[in-house]
């Protein structure tokens, strides 16, 4: 029993003395100690910024829910807010890329996390298998029907990430009853589609602005990448980064050097 | 005493091979004769023959190797065709089986009768045998391979029909050896020795060899008991109208269930849920279980059954005729070992997940809500299948090469159905791609679904597929390509007897 805590107070950084329980060790377990840990989990470099712009008092809400290491730069703070609302427009690889980065790095501990998507009967999972997600935490509803909101409803109470295609134009009391749910369940609303642009209250919103195919020539070749300027809007302001959405492999990577900007020469 | 009934199949270990009598063949095992079939028999075929030896006396011998878990497997249907008719069966060894005599010759009308009736069964399964029926095991087997397809021999009468045959009956080769050198050369001399005495001379099994020759048993049969039956079942007199009627009656039935499972220490893989229907239909669906199931859980999992065969249906009610019976039957019984999360590797189905699961199934019944599960195929909508969570992947995943299957990114929308389009050369003519796959003019404009044509600023293909070639009702031929166009679009095309199919989005 002792000697467990004093492993415990080894790990907020007071070295315990050479194995000898002590009475530091004993008296180093609770209330400051473990807010301690939780500073020093969240202390990673993509977690900071979402931590600054939280209230105050709720260090538990501050958690984020990653993406692909190639949308970091581009996400502000780069990870999502958990309890956001993101729109994600004018491409499905964002979406599927959004997916996959739940459900390769995201859940407990890192592990893996799980994720909906609704309304998209569409949805490229082979896509998202390339970009890293796991088939088997995906759930799929195709077809939600009138009561969709329901569903997603359903949906957000326990997974990571919902992916949303509205059938219908939301009406008011669903979406505020869906984005209540979202910031208490600390889940991530993806919308897409066009009754996705109608949702008020996106804090985010991810576009392709530029893309441009590789791969293919005239007659001959196979499609091998798109190299793509994805902007993020919002409230942390615009960025853009040129991404391989998806990239020869099927992941999604930065590309690798800014391309420099055409120039009339000569 | 009591009365046995023995079937003998004849040269099983042939028979299990998949050779039959009229064909000369033989087993092998250690390069000797094992078994043989009677027309090899016949030839002059023996058990213990070398193989070579063997060939020479038939020449078109059939020559397997001994396949005993093929010999236990197939002996397992003759066993069903007995028990069918009468139940505790014992396996004295794949070829041989015995059940006790008494009680099923009293019901089935005498002894010969159900001789008859257990031979016609087994022979009506496909196997030849005989049936015989004595005093003692020994005695029966011996029964059930004299005369055409087996005697009865009467009660007491063991001793008198078990007298002139040789002592090799026995199975005891050096006990016969001894026995013929002292003089004794049938069972019936032998059983005239004195018991004290063979005891005294040949030991503990000379003495069980001594009984079984003078028609005595060794040990009465021992059936196996036959697996408890736990399913339950309920009748609907009348039929019922209505849903919530046989959801009530699923949750008493799945509580009656478990409770039975519960009893034997046991819990359930999956569980069947059967509904018959008044006009004869039958809805059969497996389920998950697991031991994880609660009777409330397996009554909504009835719910979503019955909903789900009422979809498709246009007009809801009088169409099925109501349900007249539901059956719960438990499938791959194992030991209850309480509930154990994966370690590592598979992901589980988490409670939260479950429940939300759950809601959503209610709401959308059971198809509603889907997990992806990637599978072989060349398409990119082939290769992904949706299984309704609950229910099981798809077994057998068939695995490559596909030759024709796109390399390259996966697209990120893949219509359920494919979209029709119309791909146009400058002249604007539909491009077309002959039977050697020559494409008649490179493609100048897309237009998907009826929509605005769009430019084509580079293609690539044709990259040709003939599936099921040999198959005339589901042979296909596609060419695929891809294209992108001045939209910043990219689209994997197909085309299919002269029609053009957008089969995904590269988006």
């Amino acid at each position: 029993m002792a000697e467990s805590a004093s492993v415990r107070s080894g790990a907020v950084g007071s070295p315990a003395a050479g194995g000898a329980p002590s009475r530091d060790g004993l008296r180093a377990d609770p209330g400051a100690s473990s807010v301690g840990v939780l500073r020093s989990a969240f202390g990673r470099p993509g977690a900071a910024l979402a931590h600054a712009g939280v209230r105050p008092g709720s260090a538990v809400s501050a958690e984020t829910v990653p993406v692909l290491p190639g949308l970091r730069d581009v996400v502000p703070g780069g990870a999502l807010r958990a309890g956001s609302v993101v729109e994600v427009d004018g491409s499905a690889s964002l979406g599927v890329a959004l997916v996959a980065g739940v459900s390769r790095h995201g859940g407990v501990e890192r592990q893996g996390g799980w994720c909906g998507v609704v309304g998209m009967p569409d949805f490229g999972v082979l896509a998202a298998a390339g970009m890293g997600a796991e088939p088997e935490r995906l759930l799929l509803v195709d077809e939600p029907g009138e009561r969709w909101p329901d569903v997603v409803a359903a949906l957000v109470e326990s997974v990571d990430l919902v992916l949303l295609r509205p059938p219908a134009a939301p009406a008011g009391a669903a979406v505020r009853r869906l984005s209540a749910l979202v910031r208490k369940h600390g889940c991530v609303l993806a919308l897409s589609g066009p009754y996705g642009r109608q949702w008020p209250g996106v804090q985010l919103r991810l576009r392709v602005a530029e893309a441009e195919w590789a791969g293919v020539g005239d007659g001959h070749g196979l499609l091998s990448g798109r190299l793509a300027r994805v902007v993020a809007e919002g409230r942390g302001g615009g960025r853009s980064a040129w991404v391989w959405l998806p990239g020869p492999d099927g992941t999604v990577t930065a590309a690798a050097a800014a391309r420099p900007a055409l120039e009339v020469v000569g | 005493m009591s009365r046995v009934l023995a079937v003998w199949c004849p040269d099983w270990p042939v028979t299990a091979v998949g050779v039959d009598a009229a064909t000369p063949g033989a087993v092998v095992a250690d390069g000797r004769v094992a078994a043989c079939s009677s027309a090899a028999r016949a030839a002059g075929v023996r058990r213990g023959q070398r193989v070579r030896d063997a060939q020479r006396r038939c020449p078109d011998l059939v020559v397997r190797d001994r396949d005993g878990d093929a010999e236990g497997r197939r002996f397992e249907r003759v066993v069903e065709a007995v028990a069918a008719l009468v139940p505790k069966v014992e396996v004295v060894r794949p070829g041989l089986c015995a059940v006790p005599a008494r009680g099923a010759a009293r019901f089935y009308g005498g002894e010969e009768s159900l001789r008859v009736l257990v031979q016609d069964a087994v022979v009506e399964a496909g196997f030849d045998c005989g049936a015989g029926i004595a005093d003692g095991l020994f005695a029966a087997e011996l029964a059930a391979r004299s005369g055409g397809g087996g005697i009865v021999v009467p009660a007491g009468g063991a001793a008198a029909f078990l007298a002139p045959y040789p002592l090799s009956v026995l199975d005891r080769p050096e006990l016969a050896d001894l026995l013929q050198r002292l003089g004794i050369r049938t069972l019936g001399a032998f059983a005239a020795l004195p018991s004290g005495h063979v005891a005294g001379r040949f030991g503990a099994d000379g003495a069980l060899a001594h009984r079984l020759a003078r028609g005595e048993e060794p040990r009465p049969v021992a059936p196996a008991p036959a697996a408890a039956d736990l399913s339950v079942r309920e009748e609907f007199d009348p039929p019922a109208a209505h849903a919530e009627q046989v959801v009530f009656a699923a949750k008493r039935l799945a509580a009656e269930l478990h409770e039975g499972m519960a009893a034997g220490g046991l819990t359930c893989v999956r569980l069947e849920v059967t509904a018959g229907f008044a006009d004869g239909g039958v809805l059969r669906r497996l389920w998950r279980h697991e031991g994880a199931l609660s009777a409330l859980a397996v009554a909504e999992r009835v719910r979503w059954q019955l909903s789900a065969w009422r979809a498709p249906e246009e007009a809801a009610d009088a169409v099925w005729g109501g349900v007249a019976w539901l059956e719960l039957a438990p499938d791959q019984l194992v030991p209850d070992e309480g509930g154990q999360q994966a370690l590592w590797g598979r992901s589980t189905v988490t409670e939260r997940i479950a429940r939300a699961v759950d809601r959503i199934q209610a709401l959308l019944g059971h198809r509603g809500v889907t997990r992806p599960v990637v599978t072989g195929g060349r398409g990119p909508g082939e290769q992904v299948a949706r299984v309704p969570v609950g229910d099981l992947p798809p077994a057998g995943v068939p695995d490559g090469p596909w030759p024709g299957r796109i390399e390259g990114p996966a697209p990120a929308v893949v219509p359920p159905a494919p979209r029709s389009a119309a791909v146009t050369d400058a002249s604007g003519e539909t491009v077309g791609v002959s039977a050697r796959c020559a494409v008649s003019a490179p493609p100048a404009h897309v237009a998907v679904a009826g929509g605005r044509a769009e430019r084509v600023t580079a293609w690539a293909g044709p990259w040709p597929v003939a599936e099921y070639w040999w198959d005339p009702e589901r042979a296909r031929r596609r060419a695929r390509f891809q294209v992108v166009t001045a939209e910043g679009h990219a689209y994997l095309l197909a085309v299919e007897g002269g029609r053009w199919h957008v089969e995904a989005v590269y988006e």
